[in-house]
């Protein structure tokens, strides 16, 4: 009778099990003489740099898929909204201590155009800092009216819901408009600020 | 500074999800940063939802476009961190290896240079990892600090440094937890350079340890095996129970620790003793070789207590379940070879651009799935599966534009139909509008409302009316009969005074109101008249400039569409590539698992046959 197991001794239990406090490996069967020990030690290379190899050619195609995708959405963005007649409008939030936002509805010249519900997680982006592109439009030189309308809870966990009102004049050239939500300490309450960027 | 504040915004929330124990700098939650181009807050809004691949798209662009002129140089580290977290490590190090020799606190960028050592470790970058942990300077807080210098001890083994590591790791001078690990690395260490007996002795110290935690316990459980066969194999197998004995009996190394305390005992002709280990080992998983070797050590005891009866039908339990082992092996590796596993593991994981800090963590359910979990903690694996999802993704994307670059093509071709469709009428409506002869006339008409003015020419203001009534007066009062000297033509040139008085007060009470009403009139006709102008100018530019457009959008749009076809065609091949990567680093696994299988169970009909043999001699000497 051979005993197999034995053959799988210290040697390579440790061989092939460097640890440290985020990872173990397991132990590997394998021969306990140095000569198996070495050809283990290099397929395990072998296998490494077949692996870079192919790490390596997805490292290039995630560049080019990213600067085509950076092409494409520019684009798409020239081709449905022209500089002269597009105006983006922004969401943004600053501490966010009386205002749990639910969603937002934008009005403009009446028309609604834009409904939309936040998750968690876009609330919790919104919190640190983030700024959310709601809307794209395509709209003439000249004045034009801006209703939103925003949702969620209030003070107290209250349902709230709040409209900002806000008229604007669309020259040449694109134009971005931002919805911020802030706290007015002093009345304890939100305030919707629209604004027009430089 | 705003700039620091902001680059340790960005590495911190990088480090913060990167590092097991993020530190506690990342973990207090760094300021809001202040966001002065909205586009740049988008780029933010897609980051804090760790949806890394449209958050560098968008500030790709953007940056293409200038619209992050007031966050130049943070945008530029963002990339960076957003590269990093969207595993395109390479192009991540080239903009810190840039961006961080001057910009940034010490710590900061050493902890940027250690995350990165650490990320090419484990993907097998082996050159870059030693060079990224060349960078750090002495900024990296003491836990950090612990790990990245037995990160330096993993890179010099995996490179076969042998002797750097050890002298690195024998001058391991702290008291954690990191002094085991350093401890067992040395053996690894010593084991990989021939030394196995100076590695033994390492083993007996870290056999002997007292855990405070599942990792370290491990790490005890391996050293006392590792040490416990050592012994075995040194013919010392007295010496080798205790250690064995020492392995936790439900960790995972807990098979093997049994089988060798059966065989310690074995060694010493205690079979009896030795069937005890091995017959607990009995009824655990059979994927275990350990389990797998019991099988055949069990009947090998009982023969040497000559339960020849009892050996038999454990050597045909063997045979078989071996045998049913081995198909269910055959089996997994069709439905390897096959590709399903693969569709599978991409349906049950949706394809978001969460990229790096992904781990699979559940394998498709089925039979194929309990072979497979143990390639699981494989780096090697794990890597492999992201970059397979990441290229799905890649793919899908690519995919999703192939069908939107098409819409636009035609959309392009719509537009540019109607646009010749309308030139002509356009054209034409043009010619017919004499709008230099409205400026003219709009002159001509100041010209002369000015004249009215100076020459308080009311009657000029006059409407048709009142010119008429102001007629007929005159008229009248030229009416020869009126000039007679009676009593009734006075009283009616009275009355004609009296209508010519009242018509010409209210003329020239009027006047000025009128002068105003016509001033303003034209005002607004002129404004008409200048937004016309602009307007025909925009015209004019816009015929002159479409034609332009038009050949640049269709250059681009039909430049584009192969560029996604061959880029989806180099993605394809990928996928196919890293599948058959995975594919034989699993079926690679499951054949090794069959081979053994096979060699078991030639050894089980060997001895089968032995025994039916000494059976046979046995009935054939007591036979008369």
């Amino acid at each position: 009778m051979t005993r197999n197991f034995i053959r799988f001794a210290a040697s390579t239990i440790l061989a092939f099990a460097t640890a440290s406090v985020a990872q173990d490996t397991a132990p590997t069967d394998t021969d306990t003489s140095m000569a198996a020990t070495s050809n283990a030690i290099a397929a395990e290379a072998e296998s490494r740099d077949r692996f870079v190899s192919l790490d390596k050619n997805v490292q290039d195609l995630k560049k080019e898929v990213l600067d085509l995708n950076r092409d494409l959405f520019l684009l798409e963005e020239e081709l449905l909204f022209p500089a002269n007649s597009q105006v983006a409008f922004f969401i943004s939030m600053d501490v966010g201590e009386y205002f749990e936002l639910d969603s937002i509805n934008l009005k403009i010249d009446g028309k609604e155009v834009a409904n939309y519900l936040y998750t968690e997680r876009e609330v919790g982006a919104l919190l640190r800092g983030g700024v959310h592109r709601v809307h794209m439009a395509n709209l003439k030189t000249g004045e034009h009216e801006l209703i939103a309308v925003f949702t969620g809870k209030g003070p107290h966990t209250r349902d709230y819901r709040r409209g900002a009102t806000m008229a604007f004049d669309k020259g040449i050239g694109a134009k971005y408009v931002e919805l911020e939500i802030t706290d007015r300490v002093k009345k304890q309450q939100p305030e919707f600020v629209i604004k027009e960027w430089e | 500074m705003l700039f620091s504040r902001v680059i340790a915004v960005a590495l911190c929330l990088l480090l913060a999800i990167a590092m097991p124990n993020p530190p506690a700098q990342a973990q207090d939650g760094p300021d809001p940063i202040v966001v002065k181009d909205p586009h740049y807050g988008e780029v933010l809004f897609y980051f804090y939802q760790e949806d890394y691949f449209p958050a560098i798209v968008r500030l790709l662009a953007a940056r293409e476009q200038d619209q992050l002129e007031q966050h130049a140089q943070e945008s530029e580290l963002l990339l960076g961190g957003l590269y990093l977290s969207y595993g395109h490590h390479l192009e991540a190090a080239d903009i810190f290896a840039r961006l961080l020799a001057d910009n940034v606190a010490p710590d900061i960028r050493d902890r940027t240079w250690f995350f990165l050592a650490k990320i090419w470790h484990q993907r097998g970058y082996l050159s870059e990892s030693q060079l990224a942990l060349d960078k750090l300077s002495d900024d990296l807080p003491d836990n950090l600090r612990r790990e990245a210098r037995m990160l330096q001890a993993q890179v010099f083994i995996d490179t076969g440094q042998y002797d750097r590591a050890i002298a690195l790791l024998q001058a391991w001078d702290d008291r954690t937890e990191w002094a085991s690990y350093a401890e067992f690395n040395l053996g690894v260490a010593l084991v990989r350079s021939g030394r196995v007996d100076a590695a033994t002795a390492i083993l007996d110290n870290l056999g002997n340890l007292d855990p405070n935690n599942e990792e370290l316990t491990s790490l005890r459980d391996k050293a006392n095996l590792a040490l416990g066969y050592a012994l075995l194999q040194d013919g010392q197998p007295g010496a080798a129970k205790s250690p064995l004995q020492r392995v936790r009996l439900e960790g995972p190394f807990s098979n093997k620790a049994l089988l060798g305390v059966g065989w310690a005992d074995a060694e010493n002709n205690n079979y009896q003793r030795a069937l005890v280990p091995w017959m607990e080992l009995r009824g655990r998983d059979l994927l275990d070789s350990a389990v797998q070797e019991s099988m055949l050590a069990i009947p090998y005891a009982l023969a040497k207590l000559d339960s020849i009866g009892q050996a038999a039908d454990h050597y045909l339990n063997a045979i078989e379940a071996f045998y049913e082992e081995t198909n269910r092996i055959d089996r997994t590796i069709g439905y390897i070879e096959s590709g399903d596993i693969f569709d599978e593991f991409l349906a049950d994981n949706p394809l978001d651009s969460a990229g790096w800090f992904w781990q699979l963590e559940e394998l498709p359910d089925g039979p194929e799935a309990r072979y497979l979990y143990h390639l699981l903690a494989t780096h090697e694996f794990q890597e492999g599966l992201k970059n397979y999802r990441d290229l799905s993704y890649l793919y899908r994307n690519l995919d999703d534009w192939q069908q939107r670059i098409a819409v636009y093509a035609n959309m392009l071709e719509t537009r540019r139909e109607a646009y010749t469709l309308r030139l002509p009428v356009v054209q034409d409506a043009l010619a017919r509008a004499d709008l230099d002869g409205m400026v003219d006339r709009k002159l001509e008409l100041d010209s002369l409302l000015n004249d009215i003015e100076n020459g308080d020419d009311w009657l000029a203001l006059a409407t048709d009316h009142e010119f008429e009534l102001w007629g007929e007066i005159t008229g009248l009062e030229s009416t020869p009969a009126l000039a007679a000297d009676i009593p009734e033509a006075a009283e009616v040139r009275d009355k004609i005074r009296l209508l010519k008085g009242v018509l010409q007060w209210q003329l020239e009470h009027e006047f000025k109101d009128r002068l105003w009403r016509i001033r303003r009139n034209l005002r607004q006709t002129g404004e008409a008249l200048v937004e016309t102008q602009r307007s025909r100018r925009q015209i004019d530019d816009t015929m002159r400039e479409e034609p332009e457009r038009f050949a640049d959008f269709s250059a681009r749009v039909y430049g584009l569409g192969p560029r996604i076809d061959g880029t989806k065609f180099h993605v394809a091949d990928a996928m196919a590539e890293q599948r058959a990567f995975l594919q034989s680093i699993a079926v690679g696994e499951l054949q090794a698992q069959k081979q053994r299988l096979d060699v078991y169970t030639v050894q089980a009909r060997f001895a089968l046959a032995a025994i039916y043999d000494l059976a046979a001699t046995t009935v054939g000497e007591a036979s008369p």
